[in-house]
């Protein structure tokens, strides 16, 4: 039996570039179907054109910089475990921190486990020894310059989220090895305070504009880096 | 060439043929460019660490589809990002099209992030990620009939919506 223009036009409203056979017949079965069909086929040409977001500069670079990572099984990564140990051994100095819980992760803690779990290796894969081009470009953004001193020390350099919008994730090429440094433009810390979680230590320091996260193997080291970074990261003269 | 490195070149065959694809439907439907691109990078990550797992390589793109989706989803459960910023990312509209073309596509475009997950969801597998009616039926785990249903009136909702709006045109001819 053949299909009448109801269903067809049900059908051209469901799939409109089905193959099957029933559906290719009907199609050509009449003026009045062939109209409808090609009205629906001008209506998928625009909405694929409306759909249409090209890959932004660098996704694939980054996709396939996760193949130099060791190929382990992997791991069940649940979150709240991950939160409650992050607060656990969360060494809290002074106040609570400062924190606008209504932009997502329920903590700047929350935050950094599950960034540097989604990043930090993968990043950390990628130093070279060499200093990553662009940085004061990507910063200027940001609108924060890094120091000369800083600059020539960044080997990864690149956009990444932070709980209030676009920050900066970068790994520095020190003497004792690879530390990872997370800028958050509009994000308030409270300063100095500590977390470990993994195998990394992390201290949140306030700089003049924004916050960073300096992650790395040891306290001490990336206690001493903490008045580096706010020293050398530092707002574009004229920004405020 | 050794495991390791057909497991990469895979892999990075897998990120050259899927890559967009996912970024594309990851901005779609969370739209905020910064959680896509997470989300995509998670997803490979994961993929990479499963790869050996992955027998049928027909099966490759559900299977990175199902992995974006079920981050996506932990992603939400704790979160509901802002659906902001699909209109920075997008195509600039080509300057030879009609001026009225080019209103119907941004209107279409506004139109697609204000239907509901239930209709926007199936509707960009389908044209996004050229699923046919089977496959999201199976992706998303509801009758196939289900699914013509929900495309038929994701499709009759932005009509609506463009006739609603006062766009002349072609789809006009739809009606």
């Amino acid at each position: 039996m053949s299909m009448n223009f109801s269903e067809f036009k049900r059908l051209l409203g469901a799939e409109p570039r089905s193959g099957d056979p029933e559906f290719q017949r009907a199609r050509h079965s009449s003026p009045e179907f062939e109209e409808a069909a090609a009205d629906a086929e001008r209506f998928e040409t625009k909405l694929e054109r409306a759909t249409l977001i090209p890959a932004p500069d660098g996704l694939m670079k980054d996709i396939m910089a996760i193949s130099q990572q060791p190929s382990e099984p992997a791991k069940s990564k649940g979150w709240w475990p991950l939160a409650l140990a992050a607060s656990i051994l969360l060494a809290v100095g002074a106040a609570g921190i400062t924190w606008n819980m209504n932009r997502g992760w329920d903590s700047v803690e929350d935050y950094l486990v599950y960034h540097y779990r989604h990043d930090g290796e993968k990043l950390m894969a990628q130093v070279d020894g060499g200093t990553a081009s662009d940085v004061q470009t990507i910063l200027a953004e940001l609108d924060v310059q890094a120091s000369p001193a800083l600059a020539d020390i960044i080997g990864v350099i690149k956009y990444c989220p932070t709980p209030d919008g676009k920050g900066v994730h970068m790994i520095l090429n020190t003497e004792t090895g690879p530390v990872t440094v997370i800028y958050m433009p509009h994000t308030r810390v409270t300063d100095g305070e500590m977390l470990a979680f993994d195998n990394v230590e992390a201290v949140l320091v306030e700089l003049q504009s924004g916050s960073a996260a300096i992650i790395g193997p040891d306290r001490q080291l990336i206690s001493s880096l903490s008045a580096i970074i706010q020293d050398s990261l530092v707002p574009v003269p004229g920004n405020s | 060439m050794n495991t390791e490195a057909t497991r990469q070149a895979k892999f990075n065959q897998l990120a050259q043929t899927y890559g967009t694809d996912l970024y594309r439907y990851a901005m779609w439907i969370c739209g905020n460019d910064a959680l896509a691109k997470d989300l995509v990078q998670e997803t490979f990550l994961r993929a990479w660490k499963a790869m050996d797992k992955l027998k049928d390589p027909k099966a490759v793109k559900s299977w990175l589809i199902t992995i974006l989706r079920r981050e996506y989803a932990r992603t939400f459960e704790r979160k509901v990002p802002k659906f902001t910023d699909v209109d920075k990312v997008v195509v600039p509209e080509d300057s030879e099209l009609e001026p009225e073309d080019r209103t119907e596509i941004e209107m279409l475009r506004q139109s697609i992030q204000e239907l509901a997950p239930k209709y926007r969801e199936p509707l960009l597998m389908q044209v996004v990620l050229g699923y046919s009616c089977q496959e999201i039926s199976e992706a998303l785990d509801i009758s196939k009939s289900a699914v013509m249903t929900q495309l038929f009136r994701a499709r009759e909702q932005l009509k609506s919506k463009l006739r609603k709006d006062g766009v002349t045109g072609n789809v006009h001819e739809l009606f």
